[in-house]
């Protein structure tokens, strides 16, 4: 863990963090937002910590669960941190899907807080 | 076009011109980076514009096609803009596969730049 670039253990530790709430209880991601935080859920935007953690407890499924294929994390030159992932997830009986989703975490009082969420599944118009 | 957000117009405008230029001739793609630039190519890391394109004019094809699913664009708290993309790609006579890539934009000489880029195939274990 020490070799690895800082950027990439805050990086690692929050994906890790994220999923874990979201496959368990999403209501605990509440902490990762502020109001100024944007969410691109499936190309629908939300704003501010109230109006994301509405949409993702709403999301209409009762189980819910992520397998990361890949990660990658780049530090940015404002010292923030991208983070992109690429997984499956399966949400009840339904069939597994891809997804891929990305964050830009910032620290704000000495805490890494996500300012931006975009969430994509993997569908595709043509073959697969 | 007038009733996009600035963000979104800035993103959709600079992904057209990237896969455009990626698909013709990505010599080209030199400009859109500068030396802070980074690159995250299926996992690898490359810094700077010259290794990024560098990088990108020896990948192992000769004719490659991107077609963009869908794209996201987001204004960041540093005024930045952040995109998404997924979309599907043909690569030779080779099947077409599903990728992700991300841009973080910064304006940098009054033009939009790329500091950091990511780009992964959708190839999964299972």
């Amino acid at each position: 863990m020490a070799e690895k670039p800082v950027w990439e253990q805050i990086g690692t530790s929050f994906v890790q963090h994220y999923y874990l709430q979201f496959d368990t209880n999403r209501a605990n991601l509440a902490d990762i937002y502020t109001d100024s935080s944007c969410l691109t859920w499936e190309g629908q935007g939300f704003q501010g910590k109230a109006a994301i953690m509405g949409k993702l407890s709403s999301l209409p499924f009762k189980t819910i669960e992520h397998s990361i294929t890949a990660q990658d994390h780049q530090p940015t030159p404002d010292s923030c941190v991208l983070s992109m992932v690429v997984g499956q997830l399966k949400a009840d009986e339904d069939p597994v899907m891809g997804f891929h989703q990305m964050f830009l975490l910032k620290n704000i009082d000495n805490k890494w807080v996500c300012t931006n969420d975009v969430f994509r599944l993997a569908l595709h118009n043509f073959g697969q | 076009m007038g009733d996009k957000p600035i963000w979104e117009q800035i993103g959709s405008s600079f992904v057209q011109h990237y896969y455009q230029l990626f698909d013709t001739d990505r010599t080209q793609l030199g400009a859109i980076y500068i030396d802070a630039s980074c690159l995250t190519w299926e996992g690898q890391q490359f810094q700077g514009k010259a290794a990024i394109v560098e990088k990108l004019s020896s990948l192992p094809f000769t004719k490659i096609a991107h077609n963009i699913t869908a794209q996201d664009h987001q204004p960041t708290p540093d005024s930045c803009i952040l995109s998404m993309v997924v979309g599907q790609l043909k690569a030779d006579d080779d099947q077409i596969l599903g990728f992700h890539q991300t841009f973080l934009l910064r304006s940098y000489s009054s033009s939009w730049v790329c500091t950091n880029e990511v780009f992964r195939l959708a190839l999964h274990n299972l």
